[in-house]
């Protein structure tokens, strides 16, 4: 059993199911991601977990203790609000020694413990300014502060970074690794944004309309998507429908652009309807197996990387994607031929 | 407990609020225990409430044309231009709303009538041989002076709508060629008509219902007098009941009008509103805006001048200005029985309901903003209508409901006069604690739970010292009001030992020999007042002033 454990949790607000059967074991000292777009539920399971609403169904476990129905001040569960929710009338200090002060520790261990935490949270000049006269950068921070300084079991955040733009978002991004691993604190980190989830995270969980759907490491859920919407979650993908001929070693699958050539690593019978997909930087210029034909319609240009998007004569749109200096810059209207290795394709079933 | 509490916020508006009125409503249609129409067709066969039915209209719609023709215009020079003082100008345009046109009325007398000091400083300087009569029937200075107290509503209004006002709607417009005058009326117009009809509609009922001021100038023919006057035979003569139900229907129907309006249309782009570039004002215009707001300042400022004047003034008659000035009447004020009656009576008076507000107003607030108990949108709606309802109309209320029961007005008012105070004012208090609520993130609250608080920790810690600003000011800015609180005042206190201080004023104002003069020095006090409250609140919540009156 992990450190935190949410056990056939469902929570319904009104008619709408917002969470069905949700089921997830946090281990210590991970950065566990609860990732999927908005409206999935991850909040509402976030709430569930920190105490603020609970289940219709279902248990929360911090280690073996039951925590569903204890009061969020009993949890020592700590969070980092995605407005931050700083108290405007109070200075640095005083927001992140508040958790101290409401559990009566003495004077001289706040005292310390604050000292340290502004430290690793690099506020220590910062202690005396008011929450509205920071940055957001330093907002984070000091959100960041308030939390661990209760040294809590485990920190949940939710969103943290979506208020920041995107320079900074990447530098806190870093900031908070750096932060886990100096602590050693279990985080849950919430979020829709995949890059902080694949960047950041231990492992995964994606969830989508109040159900999990996957849970891995990034690297497997990105190679091995068990579903379509897991695989178009986390990039860019092309699908091209089929049907199964052959199995064996590799399983063959007919479709509109010949056969292909895939590397088994799930049950197909022959006769199966399936759909063959692969990521976009996975093609390669050049003939080899797996050979499909297409046509450049136009070339969206990144800087380090570009992406093509293609159609083949049977009418498949496909992308395709190449750091710049790799393949060299495709022109609109040029016909092209390219390769999938046959370890590099997904399958998903049809039903 | 929380439920018990609920239930006696309710409780206290229906009882207080709409019992009376329902009361009143009742009284208009029931003769001799059955439904008729008898008193309406008694009260419009008269030929004087038929006149003053009539006078009040045009009274409201000619106010209100006369605040829209001054009040937009200063609007957008605010809003649109930039140019030097344009600050220190715009606080300026809040005093007049610190004096009650029924102070002002008192000091304007002195400068309006026959041989005041307009006639003789015209006559001086050779422009009249004979004085013009200002006053007239008293018509028309009731219209100069509501006029000129109420434009402010206006323009804040329309001030806030421009500020919320996406310009580049505008932009949009001329870009596609529209003119300067096909934009204002396709465009601009439409966008800034809710916050327009929200000015307007409490312009037109505030004109409507005022009664300190045409008391002052001795004009009858209005409904808000012979509502006053109908208070003496309420028992005999039915009339005054078929007005109040008159007035309440039209703040009804201007109500739903302006929720209707302001529902039917999006009105609001939903993007944040793209800032204005302020256009620099020069030369000719900048001359010119400095002389329009001048004026308007140097007339709107007359009452506020006279009044002080004539508090000073050792003997005005037939000079322009005072010939001699004195402090005896500021002694006056604290050396006389009635005078000083008055004062203890408004400070305990307004500092009682002053309590109840802030309490009550708290309560509310916290239970709009952060419960989800079932009928929130009734107690919204109910502590919100007196907003729109005229003091008038609810002390007319009280009189009738309350007469030959222990809480008669003609034996003991304070308890009533304590409630009246309360209710008009707690629209303010509930209005401001419920946006404080709303402005502190639940997540604050929530984050103090979250390290191990509990609930009466982060209550004292966290919720309470962010919301109090909010409702401290409105506490302070319910007190001035009360203290100035004219309508209730009138009609409740009967006898002279209960009387407030509007009561006195009006009592002083007409006698004689010193009276106006106590009078106004009277009024001086309660202007300062007021104005010291406005500035502290807004201090308070480090908001301007003219939030304090905006609606919508």
């Amino acid at each position: 059993m992990g450190i935190l454990t949410v056990k056939s949790v469902s929570k319904s607000f009104g008619k709408a199911k917002v969470l069905k059967d949700v089921n997830i074991s946090v281990e210590e000292d991970e950065i566990f991601f609860i990732l999927g777009p908005s409206g999935c539920g991850k909040t509402t399971l976030l709430r569930i977990i920190t105490g603020f609403i609970a289940p219709d169904r279902g248990k929360v476990f911090l280690g073996d203790k039951d925590i569903t129905y204890l009061s969020p001040a009993a949890r020592n569960i700590g969070m980092v609000f995605q407005n931050y929710a700083l108290w405007p009338h109070m200075t640095v200090w005083q927001n992140v020694t508040y958790g101290l002060e409401v559990k009566k520790t003495p004077e001289d261990i706040i005292e310390k413990k604050t000292e340290k935490v502004l430290e690793i949270t690099k506020l220590g000049s910062f202690k005396d300014k008011f929450p509205p006269h920071l940055s957001g950068g330093q907002q984070q921070r000091v959100a960041l502060a308030r939390a661990i300084i209760a040294e809590p079991k485990v920190l949940l955040l939710d969103e943290p970074l979506s208020n920041l733009d995107a320079k900074l978002r990447e530098e806190m991004r870093s900031e908070i690794r750096r932060i886990q691993k100096e602590t050693g604190i279990t985080m849950i980190y919430v979020t829709h944004d995949q890059k902080e989830a694949m960047s950041l995270g231990d492992r995964i969980t994606v969830m989508d309309e109040g159900l999990v759907i996957q849970t891995g490491s990034p690297m497997h859920l990105y190679s091995e998507p068990g579903s379509k919407f897991v695989a178009s979650f986390l990039g860019d993908i092309n699908i091209l429908e089929g049907r199964v001929v052959s199995t064996g070693d590799f399983t063959e699958v007919e479709t509109s652009e010949g056969k292909l050539k895939v590397l088994r690593k799930q049950d197909f019978a022959a006769g199966d309807f399936v759909e063959v997909a692969f990521r976009p930087e996975n093609a390669v210029l050049s003939s080899g197996a797996n050979n499909i034909s297409c046509r450049v319609n136009d070339v969206e240009y990144y800087g380090e990387t570009f992406k093509a998007n293609c159609i083949t004569r049977a009418a498949n749109k496909i992308e395709l994607k190449s750091f710049t200096g790799n393949m060299k810059q495709l022109e609109s209207g040029a016909d092209i031929q390219f390769s999938v290795a046959p370890e590099n394709f997904i399958l998903f079933g049809k039903k | 407990m929380k439920k018990i509490i609920y239930i006696f916020c309710f409780a206290f508006l229906l009882y207080f609020f709409v019992y009376p009125l329902s009361h009143v409503l009742s009284q208009s249609f029931l003769v001799n225990g059955k439904i008729s129409l008898e008193i309406f067709r008694n009260a419009l066969g008269n030929y004087v409430v038929r006149r003053s039915i009539i006078n009040s209209f045009l009274l409201g719609i000619l106010v209100v044309i006369s605040t829209t023709v001054t009040g937009v215009p200063l609007a957008f020079l605010f809003a649109r231009y930039r140019f030097p003082f344009k600050n220190i100008l715009r606080s300026l345009f809040f005093l007049p709303l610190i004096a009650s046109p029924f102070v002002g009325a008192i000091g304007m007398m002195q400068i309006l009538s026959r041989f005041g000091s307009i006639n003789l400083f015209l006559m001086k300087i050779g422009l009249i041989h004979h004085p013009i009569s200002w006053i007239g029937s008293g018509f028309l200075g009731i219209f100069i002076l509501e006029t000129l107290h109420l434009y402010p509503i206006m323009f804040l209004n329309i001030s806030s709508a421009l500020n919320n006002f996406d310009i580049s709607t505008e932009e949009a417009s001329y870009n596609l060629g529209g003119s300067f005058a096909r934009t204002f009326r396709k465009i601009t117009f439409p966008l800034l008509m809710p916050g327009y009809f929200a000015a307007a509609s409490i312009i037109f009922i505030w004109a409507l219902t005022d009664l300190g001021t045409p008391i002052v100038f001795e004009f009858r023919e209005l409904i808000s007098v012979q509502i006053f006057n109908s208070i003496k035979d309420i028992n005999t003569n039915p009339q005054g009941y078929s007005l109040v139900f008159l007035v309440i229907l039209i703040t009804l129907l201007l109500f739903i009008l302006a929720k209707r309006l302001i529902e039917k249309r999006p009105y609001v782009s939903g993007r944040t509103a793209v800032n204005v570039i302020e256009k620099e004002l020069r030369g000719k215009s900048l001359g010119f805006a400095y002389a329009a707001t001048g004026l308007l300042l140097l007339l709107s400022l007359l009452p506020h001048l006279s009044i002080i004047l004539s508090s000073v003034s050792k003997k005005w008659f037939f000079t322009v200005f005072p010939s001699g000035y004195t402090w005896e009447f500021y002694q006056t004020v604290f050396g006389h029985r009635l005078t000083r009656t008055g004062i203890f009576n408004s400070i305990l008076l307004s500092s009682a309901s002053t309590l109840i507000d802030v309490v009550l107003g708290f309560t509310i607030g916290f239970f709009l903003a952060r419960t989800k108990m079932k009928g929130r949108q009734l107690l919204d709606l109910l502590v919100m209508l007196p907003l729109a309802i005229p003091g008038i109309v609810v002390a007319f209320g009280y009189f009738s409901l309350f007469s030959n029961t222990p809480l008669d007005p003609r034996n003991n008012p304070l308890i009533l006069l304590v409630i009246s105070y309360s209710i008009r004012r707690l629209p303010y208090l509930v209005r401001s604690t419920y946006s404080s609520f709303q402005q502190l993130s639940e997540s604050l609250e929530e984050a103090s739970y979250s390290v191990g608080a509990t609930l009466m920790t982060t209550f004292r810690r966290i919720t309470f010292p962010l919301v109090s600003p909010g409702l401290f000011a409105g506490g302070v800015l319910a007190f001035s009001f009360s203290v100035m609180e004219v309508s209730s005042s009138l009609i409740l206190a009967v006898r002279e030992r209960h009387y407030p201080i509007a009561k006195v004023i009006y009592t002083l104002a007409g006698r004689i020999t010193d009276g106006p003069y106590v009078a106004c020095a009277l009024g001086v006090l309660g202007m300062f007042l007021v104005g010291a409250s406005y500035y502290i609140s807004s201090r308070l919540v480090s908001r301007k002033i003219g939030e304090f009156f905006r609606i919508g």
